[in-house]
């Protein structure tokens, strides 16, 4: 028996929490800090857009929020495991299982097929190549790439590599996807799709963290952040703040 | 004057009545420009008068359709062809309510500028949630709606840099 569905109304599981997060790069007079105490919660079911000038903070916090770098303060907890106290085999065992992440630069590696970038992850997991395969043809599909599945990234555009590296990021049932510029230089058809992925996403359960610099792609999201000069203004209380 | 040529338009699909004319026209402009029934009958009047659509038999329920003339179709084929200009849209509050923040004391800009980035922001978020799911005709006006309000974003986000960069005097 699986467990049953949470109560309607109960609120939805944290994912990823941020708690006065902070991360201070060099020390003394010198040091810079690129985050100064976040706190933020991206729950399932959710897509959580961080808007901010260059320089503000933003692919910081994402790196931050998987593991990808540590805080200098605060704690980070992904499913409810701190990943200050992780060993680092175990802390790259989890950003595996459970963290895809689409980066600007896409990464995808030019020597293989779009559907054998897509299985590498779950070959890396240990899955086997057979449903890697079929994991990966899937991940495709829901991105709309299927019919990529057996070419190089260099036969493909612009839009089409980033929908790869979206169903990179999908595959495996991963339950934190995190963005960074996911939309790159596509022209705003193709980004409005990707965001409908990534919204699609967030729909079918998983915790969606977004970093744009782009209005519209953020007005795809449940909550929109503001960043600014490390510090979160959160949009909703940012009419709150006390005027002293 | 553009009720008018959105009427014009809706009618080359063929005769409609009053009340067909006004539900198609809300629904091919996602409901963004809802139209009163008498604005409807008011320019169909006007156009009959001008010679650009023409009334059909009354029915049995005293409903008349309205056909678009040969003078209409000219009419409509001309402002398909010419662009709106920018410059018949009315001042900007927004734009004069920074000015003034500018020059008045006391007043925390940043703040003005942050608050009304969230408020666009809402926006949207909420045009965006009304385009998922919206028909091509819908999503045409939408996206106007969104290209608008991220236009104003970016302005803001622009004041935002040009105030760190130049705080106010005085402040």
């Amino acid at each position: 028996m699986t467990s049953p569905d949470p109560e309607p109304g109960t609120p939805a599981a944290v994912v990823v929490r941020l708690a006065e997060v902070g991360r201070r790069h060099g020390d003394g007079a010198g040091a810079v800090h690129a985050l100064k105490g976040v706190s933020l919660d991206v729950a399932a079911g959710e897509l959580v857009a961080v808007m901010g000038p260059s320089g503000s903070g933003k692919s910081t916090l994402l790196n931050l929020a998987g593991g990808l770098d540590r805080p200098t303060s605060g704690d980070v907890e992904v499913e409810g495991v701190a990943l200050a106290g992780l060993p680092a085999a175990d802390l790259a065992a989890l950003r595996r299982r459970n963290v895809g992440y689409v980066f600007q630069d896409l990464n995808l590696i030019p020597s293989l097929t779009a559907a054998e970038n897509v299985m590498l992850p779950r070959e890396l997991d240990g899955v086997r190549t057979a449903r890697a395969r079929e994991e990966a043809r899937a991940a495709l599909e829901e991105v709309g790439a299927d019919d990529l599945a057996d070419r190089f990234p260099e036969e493909m555009s612009g839009g089409q590599r980033q929908r790869v590296a979206i169903a990179r990021a999908l595959v495996g049932e991963r339950r934190l996807l995190l963005a960074d510029e996911p939309t790159g230089a596509v022209d705003t058809l193709v980004g409005d799709e990707i965001l409908g992925i990534l919204r699609g996403r967030a729909e079918a359960g998983a915790a969606v963290l977004v970093v744009t610099h782009e209005p519209r792609y953020a007005a795809w999201a449940d909550r929109v952040v503001f960043l600014k000069d490390g510090r979160l203004v959160d949009s909703a209380a940012a009419g709150l703040v006390s005027a002293r | 004057m553009t009720i008018r040529h959105g009427l014009l338009a809706l009618l080359t699909q063929g005769p409609r009545y009053g009340y067909q004319l006004r539900a198609e026209f809300e629904a091919s402009t996602g409901a963004t420009w809802p139209l009163n029934i008498g604005q409807v009958y008011t320019t169909l009047s006007r156009m009959e008068r001008d010679g650009l659509v023409a009334p059909g038999e009354q029915d049995e329920q005293g409903r008349v359709v309205y056909d678009i003339t040969e003078k209409g179709r000219a009419e409509l084929d001309l402002w398909f062809a010419t662009p709106v200009r920018q410059a018949d849209r009315p001042r900007d509050e927004l734009v004069i309510k920074l000015a003034m923040a500018m020059t008045a004391p006391g007043v925390d800009v940043a703040r003005v500028v942050q608050a009304q980035r969230s408020a666009t922001m809402r926006t949207l978020q909420e045009l965006t949630r009304a385009k998922r799911g919206a028909g091509v005709a819908q999503r045409l006006v939408l996206d106007s709606m969104i290209f608008q309000a991220e236009a104003e974003q970016r302005w803001l986000a622009h004041c935002e840099a040009v105030l760190a960069a130049s705080p106010k005097e005085g402040a």
